[in-house]
């Protein structure tokens, strides 16, 4: 039987908690999430159960039949050594065409949309001109080498001498470069990694398509040509048509590739129908397959099986076969309801019911489920129990301020909820305004322990696109319309989307910053006694003499500061020549402004979006909390006796570390707590990051969140004053109070974290469990809502959540095999939990369970239960 | 010497494909693991030697 949740006295109520679904109340609580996956269809249960699922843990993939691919670099080789001698954005356009039109496609059997991005689909391609220790990792792993290993090797040794590591590194100091290399105070820079982020401008490709992109591209050349052939010669403005004349050429070759590959898709389902299918209904899919990618992305989408099939080819160039690029952000609902409602509500072109498009939305998800992302071990690493950051954006409100749910919105989340898969994860805009109907799936996905959606507050982050807008460089950053028009990047931050202005790589904004090494740094003198052994940042005074609490605060901001200044230099030198080497002409045939201006997407930077990624921030926060009271206020102990206890990690100290564990924690509505922690958040984090100015011109901000690393660089952090061990996984992100230590409620949990001024900071990741049983009960959606207001009202940016019981996670512990779907929230990505190590699951289980007692109803004006 | 043009999956590309070149075709192959059946196309010479292709099946005359 299932735990029912005990009844509440509230407004002079007993109030009793009967389940939603009374048939739920007779399964147990270890097996509840092994009966809330129901795929739409016979399809798409097939699909599901033989999905090619890509998930890594610990490093590893765990379908121990995925490999890595020789095709791609082979032909990105090929070309490179071909093209010698031609500007160097044609080179990169001709590398891609070079790869369109040589490589393998290949069709799945019971595929609605079709597409993969490497010769085999087990496979995964390599990326050896972006990163080359990217592609060692795979090298060096007899499992996953690509084959035949000698030629790939000889591949990566060829670009290492082309590659951004070797161009940057020359403008750090070996110091430096040790120190970003050691992944403790900072992530290792761009340059070295090849990580990447983007948001396609997919807006252009479904209402354009590319044949009417090309043509602007010729059109701009001929007008450029006529310019420099106008009388009266003028070289400090002719001269400047001959970057653009290049840029647009290369638009023009990368854009003919890709509609050629997209045809080549095409010949194959009807190769396919024609002489290898029998079933007559697959054989009508596959000739309707074959016509949708003969027209997409070459002509605009109409129906709503030509727009999933040609943002799928868009998505497979920008991130998996141009350039890897994590992430797969898009406002898809806004781009997709067009042609949801042609196609279901008007059912004029490609005409189909509202389960049809659910069962389409359920294939796009397990298409991204097998899709293999080219990332190094380290980046692997951080993903415990996932694939990759697959994260798109719906909700919030459209360019006029109008409502942006609609139905097309309900059927994405209904096929998320059917079909149960981690991946991708959703990102929903809270705004009042948006609709019960629809806030009442979000709500049920998350009732069913997906962890998405995770919200954030659409107006908050809407006037932060106007904020950056103001930094542009040709004053052309968001209009008050536009501003509407965002979706997060990756799991946290928000970027503009459209046809113009987005992100398009990382050096712009991402990589993290780990305040809780920086902290310990800070009171060894900038040495890192823990783990490297080395100086990781200057010398700020030996912290056993400071004397005071602001001694220790302003050592602690030089020691960040030279840590973000660090992070983001790299950033900028990387796109310094990320712009001259890494051109992507694909992307930037689909963008309104490099199209108009004739630049390339790596260079063109009109809404600058500059932040950093805070994480492991409540261990240093709460640490300065207790080192305040204990050393500073109350003067129970000396910096001294702390800093001799920590070298023991706490070893012969045990009070002392149960003092200092027990002093205020972050998340408990402590004013003497809340208060330091508000000025770390603002004085240090936000305000020292915001006075740097990054390639676009604009600040570079804060984003707290943790994605695994919370548990990686956790392990390289040694005993911290919050009473932690040394080693111990830190916080699980963000603004999130530290697993276990919000002890007094999830209204209190929301009050400290609405005392730090949301627009301070670019984002912030709140991480919250909640019981099941109550989010279960008949009471659930009515609470959870009341909940989302008040989050909403105190213009709190994000909230995400945990819907699992304890009981079900130990019991997958003992037998996973029989808990494949259960899924948690780790951090800005949800995993299948057993696939998640033992010690990243231990951390999932210490979160507090919050529970809503009658002052939590009260505070949060839930209303009348009955 | 038997060619790819004379292999049971060669395809050849239509003259109006944006990829026409002539004696161009797809190699397609009908594949078959534990997760299912996919076909693979790649582009290949229809003169290009087969002696080595371990995939090669002699196209049936029509
Ligand atoms: S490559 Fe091999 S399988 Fe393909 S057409 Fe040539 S001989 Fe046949």
């Amino acid at each position: 039987m299932a735990t029912r949740h005990n009844p509440i006295e509230y407004d002079g109520k007993i109030i009793e908690f009967p389940y939603d679904n009374p048939a739920e109340e007779k399964i147990p609580d270890e097996e509840i999430h092994q009966n809330l996956a129901r795929p739409t269809t016979e399809r798409t249960k097939r699909l599901k159960a033989r999905c090619r699922w890509k998930h890594a843990t610990a490093g590893e993939f765990v379908d121990e039949s995925v490999r890595a691919g020789i095709e791609r670099m082979r032909l990105i080789t090929e070309a490179h050594k071909q093209s010698e001698g031609k500007p160097q954005v044609i080179r990169r356009a001709l590398g891609l065409a070079n790869i369109l039109n040589k490589c393998t496609v290949i069709v799945q059997e019971d595929e609605l949309i079709i597409g993969y991005h490497a010769e085999h689909p087990n496979y995964i391609p390599m990326y050896p001109e972006l990163a080359y220790m990217a592609v060692q990792d795979y090298l060096q792993s007899p499992k996953y080498a690509p084959q035949p290993v000698e030629e790939a090797t000889k591949i990566n040794e060829y670009w290492k001498k082309y590659s951004l590591q070797s161009q940057c590194e020359a403008y750090f100091t070996p110091e430096e470069l040790f120190q970003m290399y050691q992944v403790s105070t900072i992530e290792a820079p761009e340059f070295a990694t090849g990580y990447n982020s983007i948001i396609p401008p997919y807006e252009t490709v479904l209402e354009d398509g590319v044949m009417k992109r090309i043509e602007l591209a010729e059109q701009n050349i001929q007008g450029a040509m006529e310019k420099m052939a106008e009388p009266y010669w003028n070289a400090t403005e002719g001269l400047q048509w001959i970057s653009k004349i290049d840029e647009w050429k290369a638009m023009i070759i990368a854009g003919k590739a890709v509609v050629a590959w997209a045809r080549r898709h095409a010949r194959l389902c009807k190769i396919i129908a024609e002489n290898f299918e029998s079933n007559p209904k697959r054989k009508d899919e596959l000739l309707m397959l074959a016509d949708i990618c003969q027209r997409m992305p070459a002509e605009p989408a109409t129906g709503l099986r030509d727009a999933m099939q040609s943002k799928w080819f868009t998505y497979l160039i920008c991130h998996a076969i141009d350039r890897y690029a994590s992430g797969y952000a898009q406002k898809e609902d806004k781009l997709c309801w067009p042609h949801y409602k042609a196609s279901i509500i008007d059912k004029t072109v490609q005409p189909m019911t509202h389960e049809d498009a659910v069962e389409l939305f359920e294939c796009e998800r397990l298409k991204i489920s097998e899709h293999g992302a080219g990332k190094s071990r380290g980046y692997r690493e951080i993903f415990p129990g996932s694939n990759d950051l697959f994260i798109f954006t719906l909700g919030g409100l459209n360019r006029d301020s109008s409502d942006g749910c609609n139905d097309c919105t309900d059927a994405i989340l209904e096929a998320a909820r059917n079909i149960r898969t981690t991946e991708p994860s959703i990102v929903f805009r809270w705004h009042p305004k948006g609709r019960e109907k629809t806030k009442y799936r979000v709500f049920e996905c998350i009732r069913d322990g997906l962890g998405y959606p995770s919200i954030k507050h659409d107006a908050v982050n809407t006037a932060q696109m106007l904020y950056y807008g103001r930094f542009s460089k040709n004053n052309n950053g968001a209009t008050p319309e536009e501003a509407h028009d965002w979706v997060n990047v990756l799991c946290m931050s928000p970027g503009l989307c459209g046809r113009r202005k987005s992100q398009k790589t990382r050096t712009e904004g991402g990589g993290a910053i780990f305040p809780a090494k920086i902290l310990e740094v800070t009171l060894n003198d900038g040495f890192d006694w823990s783990y490297a052994n080395e100086q990781l940042g200057p010398h700020t005074g030996d912290a056993r003499k400071f004397e005071t609490f602001e001694e220790l605060w302003e050592a602690f901001r030089i020691q960040y500061r030279y840590a973000c200044d660090l992070g983001v230099r790299s950033k900028d030198v990387s796109r310094y020549y990320e712009l001259r080497m890494l051109q992507m002409p694909f992307v930037s045939l689909l963008d309104d402004g490099c199209m108009e201006l004739g630049m390339d997407a790596m260079e063109l930077s009109e809404q600058p979006n500059g932040w950093k990624n805070p994480i492991t921030s409540v261990v240093a926060a709460n640490s300065l909390v207790a080192m305040k009271k204990l050393v500073f206020d109350e003067k129970k102990y000396t910096m001294d006796q702390l800093m001799t206890a920590l070298h023991c990690n706490w070893e012969g100290y045990e009070d002392m570390r149960r003092d200092f564990l027990n002093a205020p924690k972050w998340g408990n509505d402590d004013e003497y707590a809340d208060t330091i922690v508000k000025r770390y958040y603002e004085d240090i984090l936000a305000g020292e990051m915001r006075k740097i100015t990054n390639y676009s011109g604009g600040p570079v901000m804060p984003v707290g969140q943790a994605v695994g690393l919370y548990m990686e660089v956790g392990a390289r952090t040694g005993p911290t004053p919050d009473g932690r061990y040394g080693g111990e996984a830190a916080d699980d992100g963000g603004i999130s109070p530290y697993m276990g230590t919000d002890k007094k409620g999830p209204t209190a949990v929301l009050r400290s974290v609405s005392r730090v001024d949301s627009t301070s900071q670019k984002a912030n990741l709140l991480n919250q469990r909640l019981s099941v049983p109550l989010m279960r009960s008949k009471h659930g959606f009515k609470i959870w809502k009341a909940y989302m207001d008040t989050w909403c009202d105190l213009n709190i940016d994000h909230v995400q959540f945990n819907v699992v019981s304890t009981a079900e996670m130990r019991a997958a512990q003992k037998e996973p095999e029989k808990h494949q779907d259960l899924i948690v929230r780790v951090a800005g990505f949800s995993s299948r939990f057993v696939d998640i190590s033992r010690y990243g699951q231990e951390t999932i289980i210490a979160r507090n369970e919050q529970d809503f007692g009658p002052e939590d109803l009260e505070f949060l004006n839930v209303g009348n239960l009955v | 010497m038997a060619t790819c043009a004379e292999c049971k999956s060669f395809f050849t590309i239509p003259e109006n494909a944006d990829d026409y070149e002539q004696g161009k075709g797809d190699c397609v192959r009908e594949e078959k693991d534990q997760k299912g059946k996919y076909w693979l196309s790649k582009p290949v010479m229809g003169g290009m030697s087969a002696d080595n292709c371990s995939y090669f099946t002699k196209k049936l005359a029509k």
